[in-house]
């Protein structure tokens, strides 16, 4: 455990050593801006009917917010565990005094790091709606800022996981995009579904049901639990991954 | 230092390693010598706790490798076949983050890097990339990273491949500096390279120990006593080596080559009959051209014991 914060400064300078890190910053920044200016556009325009605020739609309100961090979380963790692998610098780390467990958090929080960084500049959207609109409620954005952290995690630890069952990292961000997609689009199967108790669980599983309600300042606790026990579980496979490689 | 007892490692339904025990002592340097696949990576993968024995034991700097895996760790410098480094990495910021990351305490880590590198000969890349550097710096820089906590134990594989000769000899004599004060482990199928920097070798071949010796008394081991002797004579061939068979103490001569005959004599154990030879030479007045001992190497030991392996 002391050696985590060694790793994990180390984890995020690595991302900005890479090209990676920096098409990622652009194409997530101009993505975003793009929807905020058309959220804005919108809500300006008096012939359209969108109800609620720019940053209550930014967070959730659009298929393109959950798209962009599918993405986004795919790609940061793509090469965390197969390229140390494919390249053999994991044989270094491990013949290292650090356990797994060391080395899958400080990626994971790394990672996690990383993610916060894309998001920052979100944060001057907040100024500019201050500056120019009349007056903002910060309660709900702030609840939308945690679960987009809390989502991203989940995301995140998933991706991780695929990183660590492969040496190639364009397979890695396939599959861990895949099973992202998955996951938050598993709520609209309640449409589908009869029975209260199937309901019930893809209702429980709705991510957009989740941030309809971060939207409006409720941080419920079923989210929290569901978002922070799904990432734990794919760390906990993930240093199951990892500790399974040296048995083959 | 090092002490492996009956080492068993099993890849499915392949054998890589078969019932290997051994000891290294303190600041002993042991070579590990055999052909390729021999399971040389192998053994040095289990005991850097890379990857578990499929069965048996070992203990390095006294601890086990199963049980106290992250001590063995700490106590050892590994560098692994290929040295994989991190291409994006500059040299000195990456031995920092490796020296931190193998515990050496913060106030001394920047005079340890700094002392590492100058050992090494790497002190003057340290602000560039490790991916723009050359194999030989990149060796180098391996060779560092796996000194850089001071480990008592370094185990090396395979250290000068890749290398041109002029590196060869520069990580060779640096390896044989390190021997004393650190106990090393290194493989390679490079027969000098043992010779050279190796106070004992063992010779590894199906996964399985054929030898395990100083290099001297393998040789002696190979030659049974006997010496042979390569002679070139200016004088015809059949009389040359009629009187050279003549004389006492010669077991075998063969010869090729008229006017100017090469000759190899085998000569009894604890025989010297190189005056006699020289006399005979003169008395007939032919002309000895070149008399010479032949040294067996150790390649001749390792071709002799791992092909007597595969007769058996």
């Amino acid at each position: 455990m002391v050696k985590i914060p060694v790793l994990f400064v180390k984890e995020l300078r690595s991302y900005f050593y890479s090209p990676i890190a920096y098409v990622v910053l652009v194409v997530f920044l101009g993505f975003n801006g793009y929807i905020f200016a058309l959220l804005v556009s919108a809500l300006n325009d008096p012939r359209m009917t969108v109800e609620g605020s720019a940053m209550q739609l930014f967070f959730g309100g659009t298929i393109f917010f959950y798209l962009v961090i599918s993405i986004a979380a795919s790609v940061i963790t793509m090469r965390l565990i197969a390229e140390e692998r494919k390249s053999g610098t994991i044989e270094v780390i491990m013949t290292a005094p650090v356990t797994d467990v060391d080395l899958v958090l400080s990626k994971f929080l790394g990672a996690l790091a990383f993610y916060l960084f894309l998001w920052m500049p979100t944060l001057l959207y907040v100024v500019v709606l201050r500056r120019y609109s009349s007056g903002i409620d910060f309660g709900p954005i702030a609840a939308g800022y945690l679960g987009t952290t809390l989502l991203g995690a989940m995301f995140l630890s998933v991706g991780l996981l695929f990183s660590s069952l492969t040496k190639n990292q364009i397979v890695a961000a396939i599959g861990s995009f895949v099973v992202i997609t998955v996951l938050w689009t598993l709520g609209i199967f309640k449409s589908f579904v009869s029975g209260t108790v199937a309901q019930g669980i893809f209702s429980y599983l709705n991510i957009f049901e989740h941030f309809d309600s971060f939207n409006k300042g409720i941080i419920d606790t079923r989210p929290l639990v569901y978002y922070i026990s799904a990432t734990a579980l794919s760390l906990f496979l993930t240093v199951k991954v990892v500790e399974s490689h040296k048995w083959r | 230092m090092i002490d492996v007892q009956h080492l068993t490692k099993r890849y499915g339904d392949t054998l890589a390693v078969d019932d290997i025990s051994f000891r290294v002592n303190k600041g002993e340097t042991l070579g590990f010598l055999g052909p390729n696949g021999a399971g040389k990576t192998t053994t040095m993968r289990i005991l850097t706790c890379f990857m578990p024995p499929s069965s048996g034991s070992a203990t390095v700097a006294d601890y086990d490798i199963f049980s106290h895996s992250l001590d063995v760790r700490r106590e050892i410098g590994y560098m692994p076949e290929n040295v994989p480094l991190y291409p994006d990495m500059r040299v000195q910021e990456f031995l920092e983050y490796r020296a931190r990351l193998k515990g050496v305490p913060r106030k001394s880590l920047k005079k340890r890097v700094q002392d590492v590198m100058e050992k090494t000969m790497v002190a003057d890349v340290r602000h560039r990339i490790i991916g723009q550097l050359s194999k030989g710096y990149r060796q180098r820089v391996g060779l560092s990273e796996a000194l850089v906590h001071d480990p008592k134990v370094l185990i090396l594989d395979e250290p000068t491949i890749g290398l041109d000769p002029n590196q060869v000899r520069q990580v060779r004599k640096l390896i044989k500096e390190l021997g004393g004060e650190h106990t090393v482990l290194i493989s390679t199928h490079i027969l000098p390279e043992v010779e050279m920097t190796c106070g004992r070798v063992i010779i590894i071949d199906h996964g399985r120990i054929a030898a395990m010796d100083t290099p001297e008394r393998l040789m002696q081991h190979i030659k049974g006593g006997t010496t042979k002797l390569t002679l070139e004579v200016r004088g015809p061939l059949p009389q040359v080596r009629a009187a050279i068979e003549k004389i006492s103490g010669v077991a075998k001569v063969e010869g090729r080559g008229d006017g100017v005959c090469t000759l190899t004599v085998v000569v009894e154990k604890g025989r010297d009959t190189r005056e006699d030879i020289f006399r005979t030479v003169v008395e007939n007045r032919w002309i000895l051209r070149e008399m010479k001992t032949e040294e067996v190497s150790l390649e001749d030991i390792f071709v002799h014991i791992t092909m007597h392996e595969k007769d058996a």
